[in-house]
């Protein structure tokens, strides 16, 4: 049963790490950008739905539906107004643009909500279910499926809508994808912010299950990138596959080696990872 | 052409460089009477930001009070106080070097110690080098005062000192609880406070049956937590800082973990822990080396312990815990050592501080020979109706231990 047990929490982990990374693999992989604005995003997310919780009731599950159109404005305006200018630059431009917005946006967080530890607590608790000894939170559970259901929607939008068709397309082969009429530029924006308003909606969620602080934006970030090498950039399933690989590598080595040793377990993997599969599980080769 | 440019610009700058040197003269004469300056590295960005923050509000606090009062006295004479911040970034090596700055440019005249026991032993070196007295307000390992350095006092008590009373407070309260779990931050404080958890336990007869580290930064402890509930412990204790706490406390409830007594070292003492952790908050139990519940009547400036919370509560709006407690007490400290001295040789107040033996708003206070306090029993206490309740020391004591944390 406790062998049952590691496994649930490994599933569930694995699908909120896809929740976090989703957004982030898929601006790597369309814009081909490491956006390091991305952990910030999920906190600032996680704000509005602890700061629309306290003061007007308005339950998480409602939020999501705030946050995704406001960080899709704010990040479709930040790729046109900024990150475009630089987006034909080498990457290392691009990074450091990501990485000095990061900077504004958490050190404005600090200054604003305080680097203190916030919790959003529901009342009544959602408790949690038990199925033949195996507990699974009900927080985590609704989040898992709302991570779920975020995934297939945007696999729905690439696959389905003229837009979606117009993002794999400039994924694919940019400069066919000129040719053949595309707004580069707004397709850009469009990528940039569906990956924010994941991103939003991500922190929305993670409000419910993580403690709440602009220092903790870091973690989300170095979690999101090791579920891309891992899964494989800028592909839907992709983040899902590495958000399973990676919590069911931490949850089983947690539980051999002691947790202490669970992260260098997840690096490890990284490292064999860009070795000997660098596009990822599902990622396929050749695609910058 | 060149030349004149050059010679133009000669005729400026020797009326400026006068102007300059003459304001600066009367500046730093006008500081050298009336102030003196306490230097404060601190974490103020970065990781440990919080906790700058907090050590931050102690030192204002006592500046403001001791400034309301005209200042310290020095034979007669009334010096107002500054306290210089630098920040290190959370960055230990900056803050050694923020440390010599200030001492040998900042004309700082004594030294508040770095945030932490490994930056304040680092930065400890400096002060010890230039040998100007140095109150640590947040350094309790015994590696930072086994250097046998002068210059340096601490007014944290040893971690065991932490561990050894809670012990034997379940011990002889409970005693139906026999196997301990311990859960650690491997992190320099959380984890010697969990291997002298270790120690205390095994010298009071428990069956240590889980003893695992975390990585700092961990996301999620449900893995550890499913261990330790198979393994089915009546004590669980673990030690990190508040986040980790808060995320711990939470998964134990959703995985409907029961224990008749759960530690948790060292969030609950701050009351965002109570605040955010609601009712799963309850029956925790914790210890500190000081806590707002304790009734003392000293003979600092802010005399008794309620007077102190209440100053505290009218400037921050929020309970004051132990690490804003130790910052403001070491601003006392200095003022006390500084008054007897009736000088500000520091040589002199270092003497005096090494004699004091006197009653604090934070406890009684006397330093050892290695600098470190050794006069205070730090209270072990628990949340019991979204209030810290205390159970020891005896002195202080509020209330008995409630079994069972659900």
């Amino acid at each position: 049963m406790h062998a049952a047990q590691i496994l649930v929490n490994a599933v569930v982990l694995g699908c909120l790490y896809a929740c976090i990374a989703i957004g982030f693999s898929l601006v790597w992989g369309v814009l081909n950008v490491i956006n390091l604005i991305h952990g910030s995003f999920i906190v600032l997310g996680a704000y509005l739905a602890y700061g629309l919780y306290n003061a007007l009731h308005v339950s998480p599950w409602y939020s999501v539906a705030v946050a995704a159109p406001l960080f899709f404005v704010l990040g479709y305006l930040l790729q046109r107004l900024l990150l475009n200018r630089v987006i034909t630059a080498p990457v290392l431009v691009t990074l450091t643009m990501t990485f000095g917005l990061d900077l504004i946006l958490n050190n404005a967080m600090i200054y604003f909500f305080k680097a203190d530890y916030r919790k959003l607590t529901l009342t009544p608790s959602l408790g949690s279910v038990s199925i033949f000894d195996v507990v699974v939170p009900v927080d985590r559970l609704i989040a898992t499926v709302s991570a779920l259901a975020l995934t297939g929607l945007l696999y729905l939008l690439l696959r389905r809508s003229r837009v979606g068709r117009a993002i794999v397309a400039v994924r694919l082969d940019r400069d066919a994808a000129v040719l053949m009429g595309v707004d580069v530029k707004s397709i850009y924006a469009v990528a940039f912010g569906l990956g924010a308003a994941l991103a939003g909606c991500a922190g929305v969620l993670m409000a419910l299950i993580f403690p709440i602080s602009p220092l903790t934006s870091s973690g989300y970030l170095g979690k999101a990138f090791v579920v891309c090498v891992l899964g494989g950039l800028g592909s839907v399933s992709g983040a899902l596959a590495g958000g399973l690989l990676l919590a069911l590598v931490e949850g089983i080595g947690s539980t051999f080696f002691g947790p202490a040793h669970a992260t260098t377990l997840s690096f490890i993997l990284l490292i064999v990872f860009l070795i000997l599969r660098p596009q990822g599980l599902l990622g396929r080769k050749g695609f910058e | 052409m060149n030349k004149s440019w050059v010679a133009r610009y000669a005729r400026l700058a020797a009326p400026l460089w006068v102007a300059a040197v003459l304001c600066g003269t009367l500046a730093s004469n006008a500081s050298a009477e009336d102030v003196i300056r306490f230097g404060a590295p601190l974490p103020i960005t970065g990781p440990l930001a919080p906790e700058a923050i907090k050590q931050q509000q102690g030192y204002d606090l006592w500046a403001e009070e001791a400034n309301k009062a005209g200042g310290i006295s020095v034979g007669g004479k009334k010096y107002k106080v500054e306290i210089v911040y630098a920040d290190y970034q959370s960055n230990t090596p900056r803050a050694v070097q923020a440390t010599e700055q200030m001492i040998t440019q900042g004309n700082v005249n004594f030294m508040f110690g770095a945030f932490g026991s490994g930056a304040a032993k680092a930065a400890s070196t400096v002060s010890e080098k230039y040998k100007v007295p140095t109150l640590a307000a947040t350094a309790s390992s015994v590696q930072v005062y086994d250097q046998g350095y002068k210059y340096l006092f601490g007014t944290f008590t040893p971690n065991d000192t932490l561990t050894t009373p809670l012990t034997q407070i379940i011990k002889a309260k409970v005693p139906e609880v026999k196997k301990v779990a311990i859960l650690a931050r491997n992190d320099l404080f959380p984890l010697a406070i969990a291997q002298e958890m270790e120690k205390s336990a095994k010298a009071n007869g428990f069956d240590l049956v889980y003893f695992e580290k975390y990585a700092i930064g961990t996301l999620d402890h449900s893995a550890a937590l499913s261990q330790i509930k198979s393994l089915a412990p009546q004590w669980i204790f673990v030690t990190g800082y508040i986040n980790d706490l808060l995320l711990v406390r939470k998964q134990m409830a959703d995985q409907e973990m029961k224990a008749p007594v759960v530690t948790m070292i060292a969030g609950p003492a701050y009351q965002e822990f109570i605040e955010s952790g609601g009712k799963t908050a309850e029956n925790i139990t914790s210890a500190s080396w000081w806590h707002p519940a304790a009734r003392y009547e000293g003979k600092d400036i802010f005399g008794a312990t309620e007077n102190f919370v209440k100053l505290f509560k009218a400037k921050y709006k929020s309970e004051p815990d132990y690490g804003q407690a130790s910052a403001a007490l070491c601003g006392a400290l200095f003022q006390m050592a500084i008054e007897k001295a009736g000088s500000l040789d520091r040589d002199k107040v270092r003497d005096e501080l090494a004699k004091l033996d006197v009653v604090t708003f934070f406890g009684p206070v006397r330093f050892g020979a290695n600098g470190q306090i050794n006069s205070l029993d730090p209270p072990v206490f628990q949340i019991q109706g979204a209030k810290p309740v205390v159970l020891f020391p005896e002195a202080i004591k509020q209330g008995d231990l409630k079994v069972g944390v659900n």
